[in-house]
């Protein structure tokens, strides 16, 4: 339950985050746990420094030491960031500098309303849900069912089911679902081929608009993304790839090779002399090997329906315009001329 | 939320092409620059958010001045102009100067003649030499550009952090501590600022964006308070008012000297001191404003509703019964949130960050976790080591940032030219017990 509200003293049940020198684990406070016969054991928690047992976190504060049999660690609460690095991996996830943008790009403030497909293992819906709180809702797909059943017992273990409905759906081929139709705020797409969710998209979304994302590993998604947009009248669309490094900070000491000496005779003529002395730094290294590549973010804005744009439906780029019927005719406003050629 | 009409006393956001501007729109028929062109802003007013208006050329030709008139529909000059021939490739171009037969006087007058955009640069391909030798992609690049020139609207849309920081760092990055976009959503992630909890910020540059960001990010029904310190007698607030909050979100951010605030929380009230800093805090105000007037491109001269106020608290100072400033009870509110501790501390200061955070560290809950922002790595690599023997502080990280845009058109997909490479770096971690 330690997802909802900041709290003082853990608790049985909670999620509580293990920091041992640079190492993060996450534990679920059950004091017992079932072994592989199905009996009730005590839950002790192995580490690099030892064995942990569970039962003895309850009632001791966040952020405080723990002691371990060969050490000791210190434990947190549970944020978002925290979770990112530590959740079981049920997928390919999406890591905090990403889930950073993508949260700012989709203009998400507390009461958005905000649809993500897939859901995968939940790295970014537990950061959708913090920023959409206490009044906002987040509704995530999946069409893995066992996927989407994890993510649903996870959201209700984390004490913050009331904010987000999980559920198991092929978005692509279905859309959203009929219920939330005009009602989002906001659009977040991470499946394999997005363009094709870009008119369900549209169908879910405001008539006010709103804002739309999608974070595609390779290129030609994102070209396809980008066409699929334009034609459904998104404007500043824009594609970007954010990259995080971590630098690693150490003391230095270097040596310092005196040649001065060298312009005056003296006595004595070396050839190979030892560093005359040494000086301290404090260095940032830059790691040798780094992440190069998550995925590209492609963002746009689809406009309130009263200015979008009539589609002007470019047969050759748009395979599928011809399904898009319904949605191009939620599009095209108050006027009620047509876009498509081929509509009656 | 559900407001979604251009009001008078907001700021809006007006974009023409991929130029945006931040405005203060506080009179019905104020005249803005956009690019070089004067537009009187006279008839947006009631609109909707996203509505599009034509720039009518209007005024003499000395003293051009362009109106707005509500449009229907963009058009791209691509859509509008048929393309009859193109080339091959470029091997008959020369670019002598003399491909266009009209001269640069007579393309301003066609410019300022002409109502639609489309029409002008028809007349200016139609009088090209060499236009309709060039290849399908330059014929469609040379319109883009011409766009860029010619194309007459503009449309208004709502400010919101995604905009408000990407104009202030286009236009000019030193103001914001040169903080970027995926920094800036960096910080608000890192920190963990949500609906819930009391935030700490200590910002000594940023104009307002970073308790914009946090504030936006608590939310209208946040059940805290954001602590906003500087270390000025002004807390500098444009991106912070240029977020059109309403009033109550609004007040949840306690703006407060960071001295003031310390001597209230360590000393008590400071009540003797009252008189004599107000009025340096009238005059610097003042000077403030002159400042900002100068300095602001964004058009933010009547930035200062604060400044403003604090001005008239002095004024009602020198009346026979004083009334207390409005920042003596900011300080008496800042300083309770800070001895019942807070859920997060943002610091991004220009002094070395050190003393101050470790000044600050102590009214951070334990577990909670802080994010330092500093332009360049030297001083938080030295406060990292610092950090890293005092061990009061868990997953201590320091990290950096590349961000980088991409063109994606069929065929000609690659990343943009331009990049913007500095972003500062952030240290983060959570306190410890
Ligand atoms: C890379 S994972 C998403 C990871 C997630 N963003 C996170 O941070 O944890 C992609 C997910 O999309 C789901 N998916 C793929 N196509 C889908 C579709 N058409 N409808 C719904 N879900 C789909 C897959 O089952 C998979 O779980």
């Amino acid at each position: 339950m330690s997802f909802r509200h900041y709290k003082e003293k853990i608790e049985e049940g909670d999620t509580v985050i293990l920091y041992l020198s640079n190492h993060l684990h996450a534990i679920e406070v059950k004091p017992e746990i079932k072994n592989k016969k199905g009996e009730l054991i005590e839950n002790v928690y192995q580490t690099t420094f030892g064995a942990l047992k569970v039962r003895n976190l309850i009632g001791s504060e966040y952020g405080s030491k723990v002691e371990l049999s060969k050490g000791w660690g210190h434990v947190l609460q549970p944020t978002p960031e925290l979770w990112s690095l530590t959740l079981p991996h049920r997928t390919q996830i999406i890591y905090t500098p990403d889930i950073s943008m993508i949260l700012l790009q989709l203009d998400l403030v507390p009461g958005c309303v905000v649809i993500e497909a897939g859901t995968g293992s939940g790295s970014l819906t537990h950061a959708l849900i913090r920023r959409i709180r206490p009044h906002g809702h987040v509704y995530t797909f999946d069409f893995h069912d066992h996927r989407a059943m994890l993510a649903q017992e996870e959201f209700e273990a984390h004490g913050i089911a009331d904010f987000v409905t999980a559920k198991h759906r092929d978005v692509l081929a279905e859309g959203f679902g009929e219920d939330l139709n005009g009602k989002a705020d906001a659009v977040f797409l991470d499946l394999p081929s997005p363009w094709t969710g870009v008119k369900h998209a549209v169908a879910a979304m405001k008539k006010e608009g709103g804002r739309f994302c999608s974070f595609s590993p390779c290129i030609e998604q994102v070209q396809r993304t980008c066409l699929a947009l334009q034609e459904h009248s998104f404007q500043d669309i824009s594609t970007m790839e954010v990259l995080q490094t971590e630098l690693k900070v150490s003391r230095r000491t270097i040596p310092v090779r005196d040649l001065s000496f060298l312009k005056h005779k003296s006595s004595n003529n070396p050839v190979e002399e030892k560093p005359s002395s040494e000086k301290n730094y404090i260095v940032g290294s830059w790691p040798a090997t780094a992440p190069g590549h998550t995925g590209y973010l492609t963002v746009a804005t689809l406009p309130p329906q009263y200015i979008r744009r009539k589609c002007k439906v470019d047969k050759d780029i748009m395979e599928d315009s011809k399904a898009d019927s319904e949605v191009d005719q939620v599009a095209d406003h108050e006027n009620g001329k047509m876009c498509i050629e081929e509509n009656p | 939320m559900a407001d979604n009409t251009i009001k008078l006393g907001e700021y809006i956001v007006i974009q023409k092409q991929n130029y945006k501007k931040l405005h203060k729109f506080n009179k019905p028929n104020s005249v803005v620059n956009i690019g070089k062109d004067a537009v009187n802003l006279k008839g947006i007013e009631g609109n909707r958010y996203f509505s599009i208006f034509k720039m009518i050329p209007h005024g003499t030709k000395r003293n051009k001045e362009y109106k707005l008139e509500l449009a229907e529909e963009t058009c791209s000059l691509k859509e509008e102009i048929t393309l009859k021939a193109s080339g091959a490739d470029n091997r008959n171009i020369y670019d002598d100067g003399r491909s266009q037969k009209l001269s640069a006087v007579e393309i301003d007058e066609l410019k300022f003649d002409s109502n639609k955009a489309s029409d002008i640069v028809e007349t200016i391909i139609t009088n090209s030499t060499t236009f309709h030798n060039k290849t399908e992609f330059s014929q469609e690049k040379y319109l883009k550009k011409k766009e860029k020139k010619y194309f007459e609207y503009v449309q208004i849309l709502k400010p919101n952090l995604r905009n408000i920081s990407e104009i202030m760092y286009k236009l000019e990055p030193n103001k914001i501590q040169g903080i970027r976009l995926d920094t800036l959503s960096q910080i608000i992630t890192l920190s963990n600022v949500s609906c819930e909890g009391n935030h700490l910020l200590y910002d000594s540059g940023s104009n307002g964006l970073l308790a914009a960001a946090l504030l936006g990010a608590m939310g209208s029904q946040a059940n805290g308070k954001l602590v906003h310190m500087h270390p000025g007698n002004m807390s500098q607030k444009q991106a912070l008012l240029a977020m059109n909050f309403e009033t109550e979100q609004y007040n949840k951010c306690i703006s407060v000297n960071v001295y003031s605030v310390l001597r209230q929380l360590y000393q008590g009230c400071d009540t003797n001191t009252v008189d004599k800093e107000d009025s340096t805090l009238k005059r610097k105000a003042v000077d403030d404003l002159e400042h900002d007037a100068k300095v602001s491109k964004l058009e933010d001269t009547e930035n200062a509703t604060s400044n403003v106020d604090i001005v008239n608290t002095g004024e009602e100072n020198k009346l026979p019964s004083p009334k207390k400033p409005k920042w003596h009870f900011d300080n008496i509110a800042a300083s309770e949130v800070l001895s019942n501790k807070v859920d997060s501390l943002v610091v991004a200061s220009k002094e070395d960050p050190q003393n101050i955070f470790l000044e600050l560290l102590p009214f951070v809950k334990p577990g909670r976790p802080f994010v330092i922002y500093y332009t360049v790595a030297e001083p938080l690599q030295s406060l990292y080591i610092t950090l890293k023997c005092l061990s009061n502080v868990a997953a201590l990280k320091l990290t950096c940032n590349w961000m980088r845009n991409y063109q994606i058109l069929p065929e000609r997909t690659h990343p943009e030219v331009m990049m913007n490479s500095s972003s500062g770096f952030l240290l983060t971690g959570y306190v410890l017990q």
